[in-house]
């Protein structure tokens, strides 16, 4: 019974109550919305901002943040579309994207955590230089006219009619989940977010950690580069800017805080449904797709200013409560000598 | 330690220092790239964010972040094209009424952060969703399309000379831009408000220890509140010298600009946590980021497109270069003390 | 039989000619000291004494300079918490660092590499050892300070420790929580576990101590059982050696005419967030000392009164006007200013100048200017108490961050007068100073007095409020418990009341 309440208490179920309250109320104005097969639709466009979601969860839980992630996903697609044009294959890509990204997610952890840069600006610097290096990669031209298996993949459902590139991220989501939760070392990025200084009290490297995340959200970056490419089928040398801050929002809906330690995987990835669900959802509504940004802007305004009021009322409780008991204490004392 | 605040007390030498290098070595390599004309015109073209990069940086003094301005410079520009196209107001009526539609979108966002203690970064983020998804919805109710953007605003006399609203952003001042005759006008501004009056100096102090100020009587909440409204404010007026240099209103506008924005004000000294930063070294650190836009492209073949790159590389080397001189100077002093205790 | 005797003598932790400093500012001259098994040591000392700084030394928080430390008699190098955890050395600070969002059992277990069926149940062993009862699946953040604390000695039980250092446990706790501490404590000697015990409280020292050691300026002046000891020579060991100082006080003493004033502030059946009912009056040209032990509610009483809380009754009123729960800046200008109790959260700008720092107060008022900051005459200002208090600094212009504790703490002074206050509060106007820099504080002090100004004194150095307090008033868990004249005024009274003991004597009137 306590664990259905605790279930209710997390963070992410009210990010999920949120998402079925939103496919519900769709669903009312335009019956049709509840389609098997379109809400399944809602889930498989969301692959890229679940992988992303759930790569930056890890850095925004130990407290940090990385705005490079729309950058390396760029780098990660026009990668594996020219190793594609080459008639390369899907593992020399994968190995490609996941090298890229781990190695981006190497200097960001080692400016921010090693040399404590500060992480928004450490990471906005090497955003720039990534985007970089993607016009000198392709040219700056538009990667494109790759095709062969790589394509096919793009689209293709496993089964009841969910793509298989969206299992695969569950499947991550599901890893991740476990890892963080259920892992000694995967608590180590709730722990350094939560209490860095306790962290290390209790003899966490916070360094290291930090290190692993940024390591982790540049290979998760890397891995929705190439699902970039496999699904478009071509790669602008401005794939993927502005992703990083819609990824930021999926975290953000998913419960996960910007000031770390609180928040999980499956909030994030939640998170990420909504935010590429919005459009789909307002097209349903009756509404243009035009009010996507008016509608994601302020759900998460409402969302944080919520969160943090009750949030900071409660600290505020527990402070005045523990202060009152002092004196309530001396009170009784007195009445009973007296 | 003692160097290191030398570094600190002349960063803005430093990049002074940086900028005529780049003037020096640009110069050398391609004449052409000393016309005054196209040094101002360089100038001219990034003119939104130098001017926004301005009162961002009150913004961070106050240890703050503002992600929403680049999303009001096409808020604002549509806002105006609208009312002067589709409902025929005066165009001056109607910049006036986008920059107040800005001022309250900038007391929005800084209500919720100074007055509920939400995260600065995230508020900004959900009002650059915001404002720019608001802008499209402007666009939308005007008669014109959206790709298209509001055009035809006056006016062009048949000399060819820039009156009326268009003055704004293509008219001269003895020669100079009027765009840049602004930007000067508002770094005087700036360097007045931040740097002589008792607000820019609760600025500082709020940004190094807000709790300190409170001690001190300082209502920090409004002060801090004040700083966000001061920023759209000058989105707002980037998108109306933007919309009358280009002469088409457009929702979206500058949306690329966040990230340059702030790079400008961190690579201009501003420390993110707050309490440090001067005018000057974010009008110094825009004019490079300028001037190195300007400059690569025509001396040394870089592509137009790919001017992020080098940028970027500046931005990391710097913040890193600053922080190691740092730690190393730190782990000196400490050294040098164990020394001398043991001596 | 033997061997267990053998095992209780043996030295488990030795500490030989540690030092510390943090730059200019030696805070550990030279300590040695040593852990037997099973001992519980009560380390105490008066604020400043450097005993944190040696805690966290033996945690592995801070590196020492100088000397060595041996476990079980060997040399062992410390300096990395993860180090010192090794050595079966674990640290309840005075703050418990839980991880806020995470249950009891995460936080227990946080850290660890053995497998979580294995430790839960020695977890369960420990707990049932001691009578824990406590939810594991209990967020830290809803737990009670003293609930807090509990969880802090599971982890260090579950780590095997063979050291626990407390740090002012009971600080924070109620007379029953501390009860239970009490009962832990004596379990925790029973089964061997050797104990460094610091706390303000001297009664607690007989109650659960086998060994006391005792810290001044960086030293351990006395040690040995406690049974050697009694309250009064633990008092005698924390007063200082040289008294003259205090004698000199006196002999500059100019009594307040009480009969020809008028209180200048009044409070009466205050209460609020952590003290209840106070009433008490301030007079022109008077100090008046409140003493207690930390934790008893007076820094919260005071920034009550200066608009940082809220109030839940009572009234202040300052020259006849009603100012109770108005905000700061109103505060201010009514003519109340304030010098913080932790200089470095609520006091110092440090990354700005010195005469920023002196004239932040100013701001609210004309005379810096109406919209244009005049810096000449804040320069004017800041130079004008930087030579009346002889503050040593070189430019007006250097950051405030650059000057010993005890220079920034007279320019945080300096702040609470430019204000020009009718009343000025002092919370711990001396604290982490050095000898020098506190007498001039002292000089300012009375000054004030001399200036007709009203001076409201919180400070747990008993000496000092001996030393300038024309009456004294003593908070005792959140109420007054004290009130003393200047001639009842005693380094023995005014420490037994703070520390509740015999506050059943009639308040004297």
């Amino acid at each position: 019974m306590s664990k259905v309440k605790g279930l209710f208490k997390a963070r992410w179920m009210s990010s999920l109550i949120f998402l079925l309250l939103l496919f519900l109320i769709t669903g009312v104005a335009e019956p049709d919305f509840l389609s098997y097969s379109n809400i399944i639709s809602c889930f498989n466009t969301a692959t890229m901002y679940t992988l992303l979601a759930i790569g930056i969860a890890f850095v925004i839980m130990t407290g940090e943040i990385d705005v490079s992630i729309g950058s390396t996903l760029g780098l990660s697609a026009a990668m594996t579309g020219l190793i594609a044009k080459q008639d390369g294959s899907i593992g020399v890509m994968l190995l490609a994207v996941v090298a890229t990204g781990a190695v981006i997610g190497l200097i960001n952890g080692v400016g921010v955590a090693y040399f404590g840069v500060p992480s928004l600006i450490f990471t906005l610097g090497t955003n720039s230089v990534v985007r970089g290096m993607i016009y000198i990669l392709s040219d700056g031209r538009t990667v494109e006219n790759f095709g062969g298996s790589l394509a096919s993949y793009g689209n293709l459902t496993l089964f009841a009619e969910i793509t298989l590139y969206y299992a695969l991220a569950v499947l991550l989501v599901a890893v991740a989940h476990i890892v963080l939760t259920k892992t000694r070392k995967g608590k180590y990025f709730i722990a350094v977010g939560d209490n860095a200084g306790g962290a290390n009290l209790v003899g966490i490297s916070v360094t290291g950690t930090k290190l692993l995340a940024y390591v982790l959200c540049g290979v998760f970056a890397g891995l929705g580069g190439f699902v970039f490419a496999s699904k478009y089928g071509q790669v602008m040398t401005v794939a993927g800017n502005g992703y990083e801050m819609t990824a930021i929002a999926a975290c953000v809906l998913g419960g996960i805080s910007l000031s770390g330690g609180l928040g999980n995987m499956v909030g994030a990835a939640i998170g990420a449904v909504i935010m590429s669900s919005i459009s789909r959802l307002l097209v349903f509504i009756g509404l243009p797709s035009t009010y996507d940004n008016t509608i994601t802007g302020i759900m998460l305004i409402v969302i944080v200013v919520i969160d943090a009021l009750t949030q900071r009322r409660s600290i505020e409780m527990a402070r005045r409560k523990r202060l009152l008991s002092r004196t309530a204490e001396t009170a009784a004392e007195g009445e009973c000598q007296a | 330690m003692k160097a290191v605040k030398k570094i600190f007390k002349h960063w803005e030498m430093f990049l002074l220092v940086f900028l005529v290098l780049e003037f020096v070595i640009f110069g050398a390599v391609n004449p052409k790239f000393l016309r005054p004309q196209s040094i101002m015109n360089s100038i001219v073209n990034y003119i939104s964010v130098c001017i926004i990069a301005l009162f961002v940086t009150l913004v961070m003094i106050t240890g703050g972040i503002d992600i929403q301005a680049a999303s009001i410079i096409g808020l604002t520009s549509i806002i105006q094209g609208y009312l002067w196209s589709d409902l025929g107001l005066n165009i001056w009526t109607s910049v006036l009424l986008a920059i107040v539609v800005a001022a309250i979108c900038g007391g929005l966002s800084g209500f919720f952060i100074a007055y509920c203690g939400v995260q600065p970064m995230v508020v900004t983020l959900g009002g650059s969703f915001l404002y720019s998804g608001l802008a499209l919805l402007v666009s939308g109710m005007s008669a014109t399309p959206a790709y298209q953007g509001i055009s035809g605003f006056p006016a062009k006399t048949d000399d060819g000379a820039f009156v009326d609203y268009r003055f704004l952003g293509k008219g001269e001042l003895l020669g100079v831009p009027m765009p840049i005759v602004i930007y000067l006008v508002l770094i005087v501004l700036c360097i007045w408000l931040l740097h002589r009056t008792k607000y820019g100096e609760r600025l500082y102090l709020i940004g190094v220890n807000q709790q300190a100020a409170e001690y001190s009587g300082i209502n920090t909440r409004l002060v801090i509140m004040s700083t966000y409204v001061l920023s759209a404010v000058s989105a707002a007026l980037a998108g109306t010298i933007l919309t009358s240099n280009v002469n088409s209103a457009k929702y979206n506008l500058g949306s690329g600009y966040t990230l340059a924005i702030i790079t400008a004000v961190v690579l201009g000294g501003t420390l993110n946590t707050g309490g440090k930063g001067s005018i000057l070294g974010t009008v110094l650190a825009s004019l490079i980021i300028c001037i190195l836009r300007y400059g690569l492209p025509l001396c040394f073949d870089v592509s137009t497109q790919n001017l992020d790159l080098p940028v970027g590389i500046i931005l990391v080397l710097v913040v890193l270069g600053r922080e190691i001189a740092g730690r190393g100077m730190i782990a000196k002093a400490v050294r040098a003390f164990k020394k001398s205790a043991a001596a | 039989m033997s061997e267990a005797v053998n095992e209780r003598s043996g030295v488990l932790m030795s500490i030989r000619g540690v030092t510390k400093a943090f730059g200019s500012n030696v805070v550990l001259k030279g300590i040695n000291m040593d852990v037997k098994t099973g001992e519980v040591i009560a380390l105490i000392g008066g604020n400043g004494a450097g005993k944190s700084t040696l805690m966290k030394i033996i945690m592995g928080i801070y590196d020492l300079d100088e000397g060595e430390i041996f476990m079980a008699g060997q040399p062992v190098k410390l300096g990395k918490p993860s180090a010192s955890l090794a050595q079966g050395i674990y640290l309840v600070p005075q703050e418990p660092m839980l991880f806020p969002n995470m249950t009891v059992l995460e936080n227990v277990l946080m850290g660890f590499n053995e497998n979580e069926a294995e430790l839960k149940k020695r977890l369960q062993k420990h707990m049932e050892e001691l009578g824990f009862t406590l939810n594991l699946q209990r967020k830290a953040s809803t737990l009670s300070i003293a609930e807090q604390q509990l969880v802090e000695i599971l982890r260090g039980l579950m780590r095997e420790a063979r050291l626990l250092i407390l740090d002012e446990p009971t600080s924070a706790l109620t007379f029953g929580e501390v009860q239970s501490l009490f009962k832990v404590v004596e379990d925790l000697k029973r089964k061997g576990i050797s104990m460094i015990y610091i706390t303000h409280r001297l009664t607690e020292v007989f109650e659960i101590a086998t060994d006391v050691a005792i810290m001044r300026d960086g030293l351990i002046t006395l040690s040995g059982p406690v049974q050697d000891f009694t309250k009064e020579m633990l008092i005698q060991g924390l007063l200082p050696t040289d008294v003259e100082v205090s004698e000199s006080g006196h002999r500059a003493y100019r009594p307040v005419d009480y009969k020809n004033t008028k209180p200048v502030l009044k409070v009466r059946n205050f209460s609020g967030y952590g003290f209840s009912d106070i009433s008490f009056d301030l007079y022109p040209g008077e100090i008046l000392g409140v003493a207690g032990v930390v934790g008893a509610g007076r820094t919260e009483m005071i920034s009550t009164i200066f608009g940082r809380d809220k109030t839940l009754g009572g009234t202040v009123t300052l020259d006849g006007k009603d100012i109770t729960g108005l905000s700061t800046k109103r505060i201010l200008q009514e003519g109340i200013n304030f010098v913080p109790e932790d200089r470095h959260y609520h006091g110092l700008f440090k990354i700005r100048s010195i005469s920023s720092n002196t004239t932040s107060a100013l701001l609210n008022s004309r005379e810096l200017g109406k919209v244009d900051m005049n810096r000449r005459h804040q320069r004017e200002i800041s130079q004008q108490y930087a030579d009346k208090f002889r503050t040593k600094i070189v430019s007006l212009e250097d950051l405030i961050g650059s000057l010993s504790g005890g220079n920034q703490q007279k320019v945080v002074i300096s702040r609470a007068l430019s204000t020009r206050p009718k009343v000025v509060i002092l919370d711990e106007p001396t604290r982490g100073i050095d000898a020098a820099a506190r007498s001039d504080v002292y000089g300012i002090i009375r000054q004030l007095k001399e200036e007709g100004v009203a001076v409201l004194m919180v400070s747990s150095d008993i000496e000092e409020v001996v030393e300038l307090a024309d009456r004294a008033i003593t908070i005792f868990q959140g109420r007054i418990n004290g009130e003393f004249s200047h001639d009842e005024i005693s380094q023995d009274a005014l420490t037994s009341a703070s520390f509740g003991i015999g506050h059943e004597r009639v308040v004297a009137k």
